[in-house]
């Protein structure tokens, strides 16, 4: 079995702050939490998820609330792991292996920390492939996973256990739970069968997501120079195209918080003169880009965007004036590509008035 | 008359000014004691100026001396950091995330308490009067009189910071205290590394300024002193003592803000071309714009308030490639008048190219004569290109903007810059520093979260103006010259309630300074 230690895990964050797609928080907090818990209780074992047995109980664990109230409030060492053990506790179940929600951003090293400290394996996989903003957006629930029951708990020691009739019903109330409880909060969530992970999670992301920061870390210079590698890595895997959609300039970055999520326009302005200007569509995390009025990308495809000098992963947050960057396309799983998975996560889910085109079937090259 | 010292790590410089005229300069490289330095500038500055010690109404001093400091790891006190954030934080302690050496040099005294506050200002915990007993208990069993102070949220509520540094200085009275929200702004780590950056300077500060303080007492010289921070304003020559680390940027700082008044413009780019880096600044209403990312100090991550400085690697001394096509970032620096071809040496360097084009006189023009035209233009066109390049990344907006050339190495920009809508190349450039430092102004600046559903927007920020204008004067501000610098909301995500993050920055002349 593959292992995790903690000397990947500045890898692994740069390869998770690439696929959050904008979106995941500065990954700082939880790169300096995880380096920590790995270097003093060992590796996490990464147990490939064709290999999870029929009859393992599988949890997935990981953070829910704000980013910012982390900048204060920091970590505990056990949080996390302790609404491992309250699951265990409360529900009665013992968990074989945890699994991260998203690959995006700081939830990608959280199942990591509880894996090593409890020494049980966390699966090489993820319930998005990247950042979404939602818990119904995940493939567990898209793929017959009841969230509940789920055990949330504060720094605190306070836990509830949530029992909800769906996925969309569980988000609202996880996400009042999370402001009620301190402004962040752990949850242990997704019980299901090794059986149902196979066929609900999406295999393979924590290695691919090492692999990737390893390629932008090692490199930290222009993009151009390993636009070949990132493809070749990419077509590698299920998500398989990649296409380079815009190189520019940020020339505006516009965003208001609306119902309690980051929403804005950011416009990238291309050095040559007649290309017209790109424009993204942001709920914390890109979801449609288009060129002058045409659509280049949207949500569940991946639209991740690097620094041009630096191939450095750039979030919305930070996105400002003048900085120049390149726009990149990238295929979502084929978790995402059935009718069932579009109805909570192509761009109608977000109120957008556009259906989901595959990257491969839309015009640009 | 005011006096504008500048002691940086080469120069010291020095000038005279009335109103915004400048009467004399002088620049002198720095002595390794601080005082003889500065009676030096004062000596040679007030006897070109013709000016009498009466005649003097403030001197304001900018240094790099503490920046240098950390950077070396000279002179740094051994430091404890209390903070109060348990139940929550456990998982990364305060300097976990430090370079060894520099955690040494401050002993590794690191102590959690119970406390803190929540986004909401509602306690994380209450304090517990006997744990932090114990704390200061085992500080002066080590006798460690230098203490850093942070609690989570503070700068929502600072009330556990106040009253643990209250029983701190009860029971070791001769302690050097820095409380985190007196110094940083949201980010705990990132603030607590100030904190302690700041109490590790104190002794340094206390030394440094009885320097600067007896250099006046010694030229009889009685008016007030002030020392320049990184935001352009300036602090009182006590607050120095308290606050040092709040100096660690004022050398760019000031040499905007000199740009400024050299220049006269309030809104243009700042090229600063020394001999190896080219430093790149934006004046915003005739401040430095502040960098939004977090700020490396020694290797230690901060949020200061900083300008944002794109340095990039072109200067007088930088080599030049052989087919002229690229110039920099390798550099002879200081070296050039040794190495450089026209003083006789084999480097072909960017001066090199610039006297064999003919735009400047410098050296031995006959040892280039031989360097092809089409070399000397290639490579002239390439400086233009990353200077160029840099304006570009670093303006407001696409439109062409006013630049203003200062620093040795300006003599590299001959040609046109397209990105420019004029280039000034104002006179006494070389010593824009220590004007930066004579024209400084007093700012205030407050920062906190608010509820827009629980506060009405304009009351906010009506009370936090408030808030800041009464910093300001107390800190020295005349309050008829106040002025509202920057407000700056910044949506706090996934929290409901409409919440922001809201800092407002007010900035005026100070009160003690009259026009002669």
């Amino acid at each position: 079995m593959k292992e995790i230690c903690a000397e990947d895990i500045k890898d692994l964050c740069a390869g998770a702050a690439f696929l959050a797609t904008g979106g995941g928080g500065d990954p700082y907090v939880s790169q300096l939490i995880a380096e920590r818990l790995l270097s003093r209780y060992g590796p996490a074992k990464l147990m490939p998820l064709d290999k999870v047995p029929d009859d393992f109980h599988v949890v997935s664990i990981g953070m829910v609330g704000a980013p910012t109230v982390t900048l204060e409030q920091l970590p505990t060492e056990d949080e996390a792991v302790k609404a491992f053990d309250a699951y265990q506790t409360l529900t009665g179940k013992k968990i074989d292996a945890v699994i991260p929600f998203e690959v995006g951003g700081g939830n990608s090293t959280v199942p990591l920390t509880v894996a090593a400290m409890r020494d049980v394996p966390c699966i090489d996989g993820d319930g998005m492939g990247r950042a979404l903003p939602e818990a119904q957006m995940m493939t567990f629930p898209i793929y017959g996973v009841h969230p509940t029951p789920a055990v949330l708990r504060d720094a605190w020691g306070n836990q509830a256990i949530l029992d909800c009739n769906d996925a969309e019903t569980f988000e609202r109330h996880v996400r009042a739970m999370a402001v009620t409880m301190g402004g962040m909060i752990s949850s242990a969530e997704h019980g299901m069968t090794g059986a149902q992970a196979r066929r609900a999670a999406i295999p393979k992301t924590i290695s691919f997501a090492t692999n990737l920061g390893k390629l932008l870390r090692d490199h930290d210079g222009i993009v151009d120079a390993i636009q070949g590698s990132i493809v070749e890595l990419f077509k590698a895997t299920d998500y398989g195209i990649v296409r380079r959609l815009y190189t520019g300039k940020v020339v505006d970055n516009e965003r208001k918080i609306v119902g309690g999520y980051d929403v804005g326009t950011a416009t990238i302005q291309s050095f040559d003169a007649n290309v017209a200007a790109m424009t993204l569509l942001i709920k914390n995390e890109y979801l449609i880009a288009k060129v002058g009025e045409e659509v280049v990308a949207t949500v569940p495809d991946l639209i991740c965007i690097v620094e041009q000098e630096t191939s450095r992963p750039l979030n919305a947050e930070r996105m400002r004036y003048g900085q120049r960057v390149t726009v990149f396309g990238i295929g979502c799983t084929h978790h995402y590509q059935t009718d069932k998975a579009l109805k909570v996560a192509s761009p109608r889910a977000f109120g957008f008035d556009l259906d989901y085109v595959p990257l491969a079937d839309l015009g640009r090259t | 008359m005011k006096i504008g010292i500048d002691v940086g790590g080469t120069h010291t410089d020095a000038v005279v000014m009335r109103g915004l005229e400048i009467l004399a300069t002088h620049k002198a490289l720095t002595t390794s004691d601080v005082k003889q330095g500065i009676v030096e500038a004062l000596d040679t500055v007030m006897s070109i100026a013709n000016l009498d010690s009466a005649d003097i109404t403030a001197v304001m001093i900018g240094t790099t001396h503490f920046t240098n400091a950390v950077i070396e790891r000279k002179e740094l006190s051994e430091t404890a950091i209390i903070r109060a954030c348990l139940p929550t934080g456990s998982g990364i302690p305060p300097m976990c995330d430090w370079p060894e050496d520099i955690a040494n040099c401050l002993g590794n005294h690191v102590y959690m308490l119970k406390g803190g506050h929540r986004f909401d200002g509602s306690e994380i915990h209450g304090l517990d009067d006997r744990e932090i007993g114990t704390v200061l208990d085992d500080l002066v069993s080590k006798g460690i009189e230098s203490i850093a102070i942070a609690s989570a949220f503070s700068p929502i509520n600072n009330s556990h910071e106040h009253y643990i540094a209250a029983l701190a200085k009860a029971k070791i009275p001769d302690a050097n205290i820095t409380v985190s929200h007196e110094i940083g702004r949201l980010g705990i780590l990132e603030r607590e590394n100030a904190a302690l950056l700041n109490a590790s300077l104190g002794g340094l500060a206390q030394s440094v300024v009885s320097n600067m303080k007896a250099a006046l007492v010694e030229r009889k010289i009685k008016c007030p002193f002030y020392v320049s921070q990184n935001d352009g304003t300036l602090m009182s020559a006590d607050f120095i003592a308290r606050y040092p680390a709040l100096t660690f940027a004022s050398g760019p700082t000031n040499s905007l803000r000199g740009a400024a008044v050299l220049s006269k413009l309030d809104n243009a780019i700042v090229v600063d071309i020394g001999g190896t880096t080219s430093d790149v600044g934006v004046l915003a209403n005739g401040f430095p714009r502040e960098s939004n990312s977090f700020i490396d100090v020694g290797g230690i991550r901060t949020n200061f308030r900083m300008p944002d400085i794109m340095a990039i690697g072109l200067g007088g001394g930088s080599l030049v490639s052989a087919d002229g096509k690229s110039v920099g970032p390798s550099s002879v620096g200081h070296r050039l008048v040794k190495e450089g071809q026209v003083f006789g040496g084999s480097q072909l360097t960017a001066t090199d190219i610039i006297v064999a084009a003919g735009h400047q006189d410098i050296g031995d023009v006959n040892k280039v004569s031989g360097l092809s035209g089409s070399l000397v233009s290639k490579a002239s066109a390439a400086m233009h290109r990353m200077i160029d390049d840099a304006i570009d990344k670093m303006r407001p907006s696409d439109e062409p903007v006013p630049v203003i050339l200062v620093g040795g190495g300006s003599i590299l920009i001959t040609g046109k810059l397209n990105t420019a809508s004029e280039v000034y190349c104002p006179e006494h450039a070389g010593v824009a520093n220590a004007i930066g430092a004579a024209i400084a102004q007093v700012g205030g600046e407050v920062e906190s979260v608010v509820s827009y559903n629980k506060v009405k927007r304009d009351k906010a920020i009506e009370s936090a103006t408030q808030a800041a204008r009464e910093k300001a004067i107390k800190a020295g501000a005349q309050e008829q010259s106040l002025r509202v610098l920057d407000i700056e909301e910044t949506p706090l995500s996934y929290m409901d309630d409409n919440a922001v993050r809201l800092r407002i920055k007010v900035i005026g002349d100070l009160k003690q300074v009259r026009q002669s």
